[in-house]
């Protein structure tokens, strides 16, 4: 039909008018933009669709580590078994036998059980971290010695995990955690209202630990802040310098042309040929403390000043030449030009970018496994020279534990690093809208 | 005496021109007439004088040997078709075309006694002594005191906050936009009116009381009353100053400049008094031109 319509047109010239032709073939071209606007739909779709997966499998594995089952425990706390001189030393006081103190009360609370193999499945109702927290309590006020206390300590992983669902009471006892003994203690636990599951202030103030009861993101989030701040303090200025100086002052030759082409293959050296650099350069040739925040802030700023440079470029190009021609049209030097009137309309950009490499630098975990930030580490690092590991290094050091209870914790773990990185973003895109300006 | 000898030459080419130009009136230069500019082109008073100018961008001859004073107290209006070369003419003389890449000049641009071009001229006091207004109104994204205060405060012309107002207030006064922004000096300068947005520009060049001011068709983007105020300000600042104008527009050259340099494929091929220019021009292709034959 199109054919015959062109014929007519080229042969008979009146025969058709040229609007019949172009009206001809609208609905196919209406059908090719509905189609090209269904195609687009889809892919965002399907995108949307795995995130929300994503998210979906993460929070509904994770939230939960939220909550912790602790056991109420009412220890008597004696002043002749905790402070016999009654001197109130916190050397002294440190020292009790504070785990004694709780298996005595457990004992008093089940006095039927009797014998070794029984008592110690018992006490295994207990988070090690128990006798911890009844000696941080003591230490803190002295004058609860010789009364009686009312005290919620964090129960075993095995309990908090059969608490939770998570797993099962049927099967044969050998091949269950939890044996049947203990489930008739969890029942009564449970049935005197001595057990119930409450938020989990651990897992946001503590370390890693062994047991998972006691095992804590801030460790982790601490040594990332360290990580950035490092980071942001040495790739910021060093990405902006570079940036300036190759988009503004440098002469365009075959020095500079090679150089950008090599800040761009930068950009794709796979990151953990950055941990080796790192290894090699800054642990053992500089000798800097091996699973510090200060080397892994280095090594992160190798690989995000690239990203850094490349942005802030962009960001310089889109400034008009025509306020730079202002400005050294009054007599502004180059520099005078640039800091005054350039720098301030490229700032958005840059600082966009650089929030984006800055998020790019929080989730990565190969280089800093490569210079030994993958080390359990319990303590709280207190500055950038202590050895510390990050979220996304502490993710894969959860998710490799065998331990049940790590499983919610990893997911956790997830949503706060993903928290961390959603807030960063959000960031960005505010500092853009704050300091965009039109011109 | 040189510059008399330069225009009885000129005078003597351009009757073998003229002749010529008549015989072929195709609006080309020949090869013979290359350089050879018609009319007045030394000024009694000249406050920069141009000897032998070329701008090369790359392969490309963009300005081809120009001859010509900037006379003192002197309006000099630059015509011409688009890409004849009289914008990167205007560029060479406070020397912005060293920020486009691969743009060479060659030849003297002599003012005070000194070659601009020369080795070792520091181009951020040429620029403070001749300064530039550009085709786009092209305030910086700040307040419109700002804008102004920008070129006082780095040359330091001001001792404190007091006479930097004072040069703001003035340079605002005498480029005519004062009574208009007194009342929102710490508004965006972006956001005047694009007549008011040039003017602001034109206060911003004499704020750093410049000797000469550059301007790049600073009406292309005006209506006819936006145009009107700036012409008039114009012929207030030829008081003071040395300004050299670039326009597409004749009646623009014909209202406010004192001489008139035709400009064509690169070649500068008349200057003269204003008046003469435009009724009794001497080169077949000024006259061409200001006739409305081609451009």
């Amino acid at each position: 039909m199109s054919n015959a319509a062109a014929t007519s047109a080229a042969g008979g010239g009146a025969a058709r008018r040229h609007v019949d032709i172009v009206m001809a073939g609208m609905a196919r071209r209406r059908a090719a933009e509905r189609r090209f606007r269904l195609y687009g739909r889809i892919a965002i779709g399907v995108g949307l669709f795995f995130l929300v997966v994503l998210f979906g499998s993460i929070v509904s594995n994770g939230y939960s580590a939220f909550w912790q089952t602790e056991l109420r425990l009412d220890v008597k706390l004696d002043a002749s078994q905790i402070d016999p001189q009654g001197g109130r030393d916190p050397a002294i006081l440190g020292r009790a036998d504070y785990g004694g103190i709780i298996k005595h009360r457990l004992r008093e609370m089940f006095p039927e059980v009797h014998g070794r193999r029984d008592r110690i499945a018992l006490y295994g109702l207990v988070s090690n971290g128990a006798a911890f927290e009844l000696r941080a309590r003591v230490l803190a006020n002295p004058s609860l010695i010789g009364q009686t206390v009312s005290l919620w300590v964090p129960a075993d992983d095995d309990v908090d995990m059969l608490m939770k669902g998570k797993i099962k009471r049927a099967g044969p006892e050998k091949d269950r955690r939890l044996k049947d003994n203990q489930l008739r203690w969890i029942d009564q636990l449970k049935a005197d209202g001595r057990l119930e599951k409450r938020f989990n202030v651990n897992f946001f103030t503590r370390g890693d630990s062994r047991d998972p009861e006691l095992a804590g993101i801030w460790g982790a989030a601490v040594g990332s802040f360290y990580t950035l701040i490092v980071t942001l303090l040495l790739s910021f200025p060093l990405g902006v310098a570079a940036a300036v100086y190759l988009e503004e002052f440098a002469p365009r030759n075959r020095w500079t042309d090679l150089i950008e082409v090599n800040i761009n293959n930068l950009a794709a050296v796979p990151s953990i040929v950055f941990g080796l650099l790192g290894l090699a350069v800054f642990i053992n040739f500089f000798g800097l403390p091996r699973s510090a925040p200060v080397v892994g802030g280095l090594v992160l700023t190798l690989m995000t000043l690239p990203t850094i440079i490349i942005a802030s470029r962009a960001a310089l190009k889109s400034v008009p030449p025509s306020i730079r021609e202002a400005a050294l049209g009054v007599g502004a030097s180059p520099m005078q030009a640039m800091i005054y009137h350039v720098l301030p309309l490229a700032m958005p950009g840059m600082l966009t970018g650089t929030i984006i490499g800055m998020a790019q630098a929080l989730g990565e975990t190969a280089p800093l496994l490569m210079i030994g930030m993958v080390a359990f580490i319990a303590d709280i690092p207190r500055g950038a020279f202590d050895p510390a590991t990050v979220l996304p290094v502490q993710i894969y050091l959860w998710a490799d534990s065998p331990e049940r209870a790590y499983v919610e914790r990893t997911s956790a773990a997830i949503m706060v690093l993903l928290a961390f990185l959603i807030a960063m973003n959000l960031f960005a895109v505010m500092m853009r809208k704050r300091f965009e300006r039109r011109w | 005496m040189e510059s008399q000898a330069i225009s009885m030459k000129g005078n003597l080419d351009e009757q073998h021109d003229l002749s010529r130009a008549r015989a072929a009136p195709a609006p080309t230069v020949s090869r013979e007439t290359r350089g050879q500019t018609v009319g007045e082109l030394r000024s009694q008073s000249a406050r920069m004088r141009c000897t032998g100018v070329n701008v090369f961008y790359g392969e490309k001859h963009a300005v081809k040997n120009v001859n010509i004073d900037l006379g003192n107290n002197e309006v000099l209006a630059m015509i011409g078709p688009s890409g004849c070369g009289k914008t990167t003419f205007l560029r060479c003389l406070n020397r912005m075309n060293d920020t486009v890449s691969g743009c060479r000049v060659t030849g003297e641009i002599v003012m005070d006694g000194k070659d601009i071009n020369a080795r070792g001229v520091d181009v951020v006091p040429l620029r403070a002594q001749v300064s530039m207004v550009f085709q786009k109104p092209n305030p910086f994204p700040k307040s419109i005191w700002e804008n102004v205060a920008f070129g006082p405060r780095i040359h330091g012309l001001a001792q404190n906050k007091v006479e930097l107002d004072e040069i703001v207030v003035n340079s605002l006064q005498r480029a005519g936009l004062w009574n208009e922004v007194k009342d929102r000096l710490h508004e965006p300068g972006t956001g005047l009116s694009g007549g008011q947005q040039q003017r602001l520009c034109i206060a911003r060049s004499i704020a750093v009381h410049p000797e000469v001011i550059l301007m790049d068709e600073p009406c292309s983007a005006l209506d006819p009353i936006a145009t009107a105020r700036i012409e008039e300000l114009i012929d207030e600042l030829r008081e003071n100053y040395t300004i050299c104008i670039v326009t597409h527009s004749m009646q623009q050259a014909a209202r406010v400049s004192q001489r008139t340099a035709y400009f064509h494929l690169g070649d500068l091929i008349e200057v003269g008094d204003t008046k003469q220019i435009f009724t009794r021009p001497q080169h077949q292709l000024t006259e061409d031109y200001i006739t409305g034959r081609f451009g």
